[in-house]
């Protein structure tokens, strides 16, 4: 059973969640957490009767310029975060692919990551602390607002990318960056051979240029974004204008580049049709040519597949448009590679547990009872077994 | 099992001499570097493999034996030492750099491997290990995943948490398991993450797979001076703020630039100076000197009388040494030295610092600042006489207000030398009896038995449950 019923009064605070919570538990009726509901839905079946969305706790609560760290409430949407800190010339390095009116607090929640990992790193990487509210009702805070800290367990670590299991993220505090002086992007053409694209990646490897994102794009995506019918690789280059300046000549010695918009970024992270399968198979950067290839032969029967790979992390990211006849054959193709072949949104009826290992997976059950002992946080969607 | 089957039991199997049972044998590991603790162990065992590890845990598991793990013993906080009957497993023997893969720049290292060994068997292929704490010559990589190190270099290139994509644990049940993973994405908990930082108390790291660093193209290593505290802390907030990420941006104070230049590391500091910044600036070659005049020009507006560029390596490393040397220098001034360690918010920096100052005073102390400026990460030093009781007592009374006002501006306790004993107190200045419990159920999780460190990181006094059921505590033992 999916959650289908909507909140009676909208969150504001962080006791409304407790209260939320304790209702939840006192009822045994379990919630379905969402951020603003319409993004990064994974379709995996949760077992929920009610929804509790975040979408109304909202708002900056503290952003101090100087210290490069903001903290707001988990419903906030990235676009308001974005619009605050530019005008400071700052930025949270985070880009993860849906709409930018998706929330903090799902982003951390989903550990959802986009092409400036490359550079920047994961939620992770950038989460200095947070507040959640665990599912026997109570307040709990990982972390802080400092830059470092190693000051007890990392609850932090463990609540990023817990999608909602071991808490319900209510407050987050993030490190931020210097937007670049000067910011740039380039698509080269790239070969579809293996061989050819090795040789490029191993040239972009050792060349004098440190891109914040590097993503390889096939044909129908290039095409999607306006770069040309061939496969691209889309390098974005962000530093001082003497720096930018010599990257883009060593850029131009890599192959055919050729100026992009700046805008072809956050087409990329909206790229997706609404109801697409998306699934993404990663292994050691080096194989990235080969995941690259299996990615493109597993989808090859699929009409408009869009793929895309980060290459300095190996990963490949396949959309699937809705309605695909061929889906299964695809799933079942890209999960005969020998790498990690991760789920990020399926129909309910083509999901697939994830690798399994008897020690951790026992790890995961005793972490989730010890925070969530009446299964009332998105029971199911990650699929622990009781 | 008594002590004396214990011992020949573990003798089995790691050899008579892996095993030390006598107190002039144990002395070397009853501290970790902080003279306030001291506690000879019973017992230390010193396996020379994985196997030996694996056997060594599986023999305390079964015994229901609490064990320390314990690396160089460089951490500062008294988390290394071992309380009660625990064992000492001392990982020193396991120090094989087991692989190096220069394409996807990672290493596959045993816990015990020393940092600066493991930089410099990835220097032919251009690489080094990012995270560098001062300590780096003697600390281990086990050790570093224990406390999440950092050193002057995370500024910009991250602590340990960012450097680790997978570890091979040994949970004080005897089980093995991979957390994390090297070869791609990563799937369910970030169960890695909060294992990195766990003190000893979730498991033993059997090997460590590690994220290697392209060697900058160009370095450029600057020395400001200035004449007041204040001014330093000034442009360390400049900079900071201007967006420009060095690589490194260390502050020392006056009584520690005396101390360093009055040693055998001297490192040519202007004697007279109140505050030196330590900044050097790295990256790809192009566009990195308009960084220097940027930074040189932050340096100058907040008041600093010189600002000196390193003309070769034999300067930079000059300067460098001088820094990472600061604390053995400081050991020259008097018998016992506390090195303190939290963070600030960076735009705090001038005022905690003068904060300090007053209670230093205050207590008839002196404090000796060498820190990480860049990330607000203290490290206020006092050197004292532990013969001398009331000295010890004065210096006890201004570190917890020196923590106080540290939590008080918006920081944090520890950036990176860990709770260990040392800052069990602090705890419930930073986190709710709700937050501490938490952190008490996720070691659960990891050791159910609480064998592993025991007592360490988390007061369990302060613990929600602890202080909320008394007639729960009475009826059962905690070993926590």
């Amino acid at each position: 059973m999916t959650a289908t019923t909507g909140t009676a009064t909208p969150v504001r605070t962080t006791a409304d969640v407790v209260e939320r919570v304790r209702e939840a538990v006192a009822r045994a009726t379990p919630l379905r957490i969402v951020g603003r509901g319409g993004w990064l839905d994974a379709g995996h079946p949760v077992r929920a009767a009610h929804v509790l969305a975040l979408d109304g706790l909202t708002g900056i609560v503290d952003y101090t310029p100087g210290d490069l760290t903001l903290t707001a409430r988990a419903g906030t949407p990235l676009a308001e975060i974005a619009r605050a800190t530019m005008a400071e010339r700052q930025w949270l390095a985070l880009d993860p692919f849906g709409s930018p009116h998706g929330t903090l607090g799902a982003t951390v929640a989903t550990a959802s990551a986009g092409p400036l990992a490359h550079a920047f790193g994961t939620p992770r990487d950038n989460v200095l602390g947070l507040e959640a509210v665990t599912g026997d009702a109570r307040v709990i805070r990982g972390g802080g607002r400092v830059v470092k800290n190693v000051a007890g367990f990392d609850l932090t670590r463990l609540l990023t990318g817990s999608w909602g299991t071991l808490g319900v993220i209510t407050e987050v505090t993030v490190r931020l960056r210097a937007l670049p002086e000067v910011e740039e992007s380039w698509a080269i053409a790239t070969p579809d051979d293996p061989p050819t694209l090795d040789a490029l990646l191993a040239r972009l490897r050792t060349a004098s240029v440190a891109p914040l994102a590097a993503e390889l794009l096939n044909p129908a995506l290039a095409a999607r974004l306006a770069l040309g019918d061939r496969p691209v690789l889309l390098l974005r280059l962000g530093a001082n204008a003497e720096s930018v300046r010599a990257q883009r000549e060593q850029v131009a010695m890599l192959g055919d580049a050729r100026p992009a918009p700046s805008e072809v970024w956050s087409a990329l992270r909206e790229c997706e049709p609404p109801g697409a399968a998306v699934l993404r198979c990663s292994a050691l950067p080096s194989r990235l040519p080969e995941t690259w290839a299996l990615a493109c032969r597993s989808t090859h029967a699929v009409p408009d597949a869009l793929l895309h790979a980060s290459v300095g992390r190996g990963i490949v990211r396949c959309i699937i448009p809705p309605g695909a006849l061929t889906l299964g054959d695809a799933i079942r193709a890209l999960r005969a590679f020998d790498g990690t072949v991760i789920a990020e949104r399926l129909p309910a009826e083509h999901w697939f547990p994830s690798k399994s290992d008897p020690v951790r997976d026992r790890l995961a059950r005793d972490v989730a009872r010890a925070f969530d002992p009446h299964r009332v946080l998105n029971p199911g969607i990650l699929e622990l077994a009781p | 099992m008594n002590r004396d089957a214990l011992v020949a039991a573990l003798r089995e199997i790691v050899g008579a001499r892996g095993v030390l049972t006598r107190p002039s044998e144990l002395l070397a590991y009853s501290a970790d570097g902080l003279p306030t603790y001291r506690k000879v162990p019973p017992l230390a065992v010193f396996p020379g493999s994985r196997e030996e590890l694996i056997r060594v845990v599986r023999l305390l598991a079964a015994e229901h034996h609490p064990f320390v793990p314990r690396g160089a013993g460089t951490g500062l906080s008294a988390g290394a030492l071992a309380e009660g009957d625990a064992v000492v497993i001392g990982l020193n023997r396991l120090t094989q750099i087991l692989s190096i893969d220069p394409v996807n720049r990672l290493a596959v290292v045993e816990p015990g491997a020393v940092n600066l060994t493991l930089t410099r068997a990835a220097t032919p292929y251009g690489l080094h290990y990012a995270p560098d704490p001062s300590s780096q010559s003697a600390c281990t990589i086990g050790g570093n995943v224990a406390e999440n190190s950092g050193g002057p270099h995370c500024l910009k290139y991250g602590v340990t948490l960012n450097h680790v994509v997978a570890i091979t644990a040994i949970l004080a049940s005897g089980e093995l398991v991979t957390l994390g993973n090297a070869a791609g994405e990563s799937e369910g908990y970030d169960l890695l993450g909060a294992f990195i930082g766990s003190e000893g108390c979730f498991g033993i790291a059997v090997d460590v797979t590690v994220r290697l660093t392209p060697n900058p193209e160009a370095v450029r290593t600057m020395l400001a001076d200035f004449t007041s505290i204040e001014a330093g802390a000034r442009a360390t907030s400049a900079i900071i703020a201007s967006g420009i990420v060095p690589a490194a941006l260390e502050m020392m104070d006056g009584p520690t630039i005396r101390a360093v230049e009055a040693s055998i590391y001297a490192a040519g500091y202007p004697a007279d100076a109140d505050a030196v910044l330590l900044i050097e600036l790295d990256g790809l070659a192009a566009g990195l000197d308009a960084d220097v005049r940027l930074v040189e020009r932050l340096c100058r507006d907040a008041g600093a009388r010189d600002v000196r560029i390193a003309r070769d390596e034999a300067e930079r490393a000059r300067l460098w040494q001088g820094r990472k040397k600061a604390f053995g220098a400081m050991g020259r001034v008097a018998p016992d030295l506390v090195v303190q360690d939290a963070v600030i918010p960076r735009t705090r920096l001038p005022d905690v610092l003068r904060t300090i100052h007053a209670i230093a005073e205050r207590w008839g102390i002196q404090v000796c600042n060498v820190f990480h400026a860049g990330d607000g990460n203290l490290h206020p030093n006092i050197g004292f006489d532990s013969r001398n009781a009331d000295e010890a007592d004065r210096v006890h009374h201004a570190m917890r207000e020196i923590m106080r006002a540290c939590v008080e501006a918006g920081g944090t306790i520890t950036g990176e030398h860990g709770v260990g004993l040392d800052k069990l107190e602090y705890m419930p200045l930073i986190f709710s009896p709700d937050s501490l419990d938490a952190q008490c159920r996720l070691r659960t999780v990891f050791d159910p038995e609480r064998r592993a460190n025991p007592g360490k990181v988390v007061p369990v006094h302060a613990c929600r449950e602890w202080t909320m059921a008394p007639a729960a505590r009475a009826s059962r033992v905690e070993v926590a």
